[in-house]
């Protein structure tokens, strides 16, 4: 009984993990696990376009149940049609759909909706053994790019992004230049600073495509940069969604083996 | 095994009271009012934000936590008491991922703490992100709570913030349950600089001079627009599913205020006694007021009882109708006449012809102090305007 208290207290004092991400893994685990939005429970993620079909085969979205609905975007409203009814999509919020539920995402004109069933096939994320040398404080460098633009969030949505600027980056002994990018709207006040990052653990136990890792402001204009934290797309959770391309020249030499790790579906 | 347990328990401190509350967020700590009352299954409980109070929807003892649910941001609070500490975690679900900023209070009030003077008033700020700026107004005064202020952007005021002041330094916050703002700073020569927090770590950077009276904002009143051609055609259903229609013979030959809102919008709380006394003092010289309600669902069934508790609560005599759901794209697609919808709550002035005279984006809430007030007069001088047309 001792042993297996001690047991995990030890290796915990031995990684020196922050409590504060310890318990953010923790909860991050538990919403994957359990959300009714988590990527274990997506069952189709698609462009409206001029509109898809939802509902009893043959749809361009396929479920089994005994309706089928037309989702289409109007004004920059989106809204399913079931035999002569209108179910209003206002964005980001979960509606009810014959036991499945419907997310529309995306800016005005290039809408997406997201399909969410049970959660399948959940498996808790791993991380690296945390590394303390790759937690640092970095100064923030103008953007080059000005303007609002589209990108392709962590959660596989489009959506709105600025250029925040540059870090630099030194890891083991080389020096990386990163772009920062701020997601959200030009009015969203929660929007977050975020590093999309490729380095040469890609592929080697980390996800191939890269990882998002979060910038903290940290007061007087510098920022907690925290390699440890860094996760993986959506898109390593679930092929059914799309993932982001790497952001142009973030990509660190070395293998930053801290933060979230990757083994292929199937592999694990 | 249990005795001990049991004991703790029996001897675990009633929760019922006034707590310090704060919200650790990454740039600093967000200071809140917390008030339990009742006992047992009976616990209610409010936050406040310098006397003005948002109630939760239920309070509860599991073991030795209490659970603090804000069911219409589908928010709690979880958090062990010990003695007189509270300690745990505000959370909210999202899409992206959980939201979740550590939360803890301990016994007692507040102390009130007044601003230098220096501070009080009103100033004319930049955010900046990156290239970007976009302007706010910050209000700083002092109430019988201690330093009281707002931001209002161009879409109204973000509500009633409060805090501290430290020689130069300030920060005053705002949490009500789903917006979590903090605005700290420092007076440096006739310039604030500091950082707006929302969140648990966005930040962004402003700097601040004082106001000089030239409008720094975007008046209210240019921020959405309409065709002026024709009257305003709208038609929804009431509560008891009725249809209402803006060629109803009461609305012929009146002035008519469209308000559009939602239960969930803390401003259209603001603004909703200021629109019952217009219909109180002008209705007899023919004035009508409509609220439109954009709920959360869209669905008629659900938002019915939220948009009676809100008639009730407010004692709103004129008639609340059923728009659909809270987004600018709905209120758009409902009223194709308006463009350029961005606010909760919207006005919309209706002349005796049945056409759009003024649309009032947003509202100043009281929290803007003489901003409100002169709000309340400018309005009451429009529909007076109109009337007498």
């Amino acid at each position: 009984m001792l042993f297996t208290l001690l047991v995990p207290l030890a290796q915990r004092l031995a990684a020196q993990i922050p409590p504060d991400l310890e318990r953010e893994r923790a909860e991050f685990a538990e919403w994957l696990r359990s959300a009714p939005v988590s990527p274990f429970a997506i069952v189709a993620l698609q462009p409206i376009g001029p509109g898809i079909s939802i509902g009893y085969e043959p749809s361009d979205i396929p479920l089994p149940i005994p309706i089928r609905g037309f989702a289409r975007e109007e004004r920059g409203l989106v809204a399913v049609e079931v035999d002569g009814r209108r179910l209003a999509l206002p964005r980001e919020r979960i509606v009810d759909f014959e036991g499945f539920r419907l997310v529309a995402s995306g800016p005005p004109g290039r809408a997406a909706i997201a399909v969410y069933g049970g959660v399948r096939g959940f498996e808790p994320p791993s991380y690296y053994p945390y590394n303390d040398s790759l937690a640092m404080v970095v100064a923030l460098e103008p953007p080059e790019r000005r303007g609002v633009f589209l990108t392709l969030g962590p959660e596989g949505a489009e959506t709105q992004a600025t250029e925040a600027g540059f870090v630099r980056v030194r890891t083991g002994a080389i020096d990386s230049r990163l772009r920062v990018y701020r997601l959200g709207g030009p009015d969203d006040e929660e929007a977050e600073l975020l590093i999309f990052f490729r380095d040469g653990s890609s592929g080697h136990g980390s996800y191939p495509a890269g990882r998002f890792v979060v910038l903290s402001p940290g007061g007087t204009g510098q920022y907690r940069l925290d390699l440890n934290r860094a996760r993986n797309p959506f898109c390593a959770y679930n092929s059914v969604y799309p993932c982001p391309a790497p952001w142009p020249g973030n990509s660190i030499e070395s293998r930053i083996k801290a933060g979230e790790t990757y083994r292929p579906r199937g592999a694990r | 095994m249990k005795l001990p347990l049991l004991v703790l328990l029996a001897t675990a401190a009633p929760p019922e009271g006034s707590w310090r509350a704060v919200l650790d967020l990454a740039g600093g700590e967000l200071r809140f009012a917390l008030t339990l009352e009742g006992s047992g299954r009976q616990l209610r409980g409010r936050l406040c934000n310098a006397g003005i109070c948002q109630s939760l929807t239920q309070v509860r003892r599991e073991g030795d936590s209490l659970v603090l649910e804000m069911g219409e941001y589908a928010a709690s609070i979880t958090a062990s008491l010990h003695g007189d500490s509270l300690t745990g975690f505000y959370r909210n679900v999202g899409r992206k991922g959980p939201r979740t900023i550590p939360f803890r209070a301990s016994r007692g009030v507040w102390e009130a703490q007044a601003g230098t003077p220096a501070l009080l008033g009103r100033w004319d700020a930049w955010f900046l992100s990156g290239f970007d700026q976009s302007p706010r107004v910050l209000e700083f005064r002092d109430g019988p709570r201690g330093l009281e202020g707002t931001v209002i952007s161009n879409s109204g005021d973000y509500g009633q913030f409060w805090g501290e002041a430290v020689g130069d330094s300030f920060a005053i916050g705002h949490f009500d349950g789903s917006y979590v703002y903090l605005l700290a700073g420092r007076l440096a020569g006739d310039t604030l600089r500091g950082t707006f927090h929302a969140g648990l770590r966005s930040q962004t950077a402003f700097t601040a001079t004082r106001s000089t009276g030239r409008p720094h904002l975007t008046p209210p009143t240019e921020l959405t627009r309409a065709d002026t051609s024709a009257p305003l055609s709208f038609g929804f259903p009431d509560l008891d599913g009725n249809q209402i229609r803006s060629t109803d013979p009461r609305f012929r030959g009146k002035v008519v205020l469209l308000d559009i809102f939602g239960t969930w919008c803390p401003t259209c709380h603001d603004a909703a006694p200021t629109l019952v006394q217009l219909y109180r003092d002008y209705h007899a010289r023919g004035l009508e007021v409509v609220g439109v309600a954009f709920e959360v669902t869209g669905d008629s069934a659900r938002d019915a009882p939220l948009v009676r508790r809100y008639r009730d609560k407010f004692s709103i005599p004129f008639p609340l109708l059923l728009g659909g759901v809270s987004d600018a794209e709905a209120v758009s697609a409902a009223l194709p006449q308006l463009d350029g919808f961005t606010a909760f709550p919207t006005t919309i002035f209706l002349g005796r012809d049945g056409k759009v005279r003024r649309i009032q984006a947003g509202f100043y809430g009281p929290a803007t102090g003489p901003g409100h007030e002169g709000l309340v007069r400018e309005l009451r001088r429009a529909v007076e305007g109109l009337l007498h047309e």
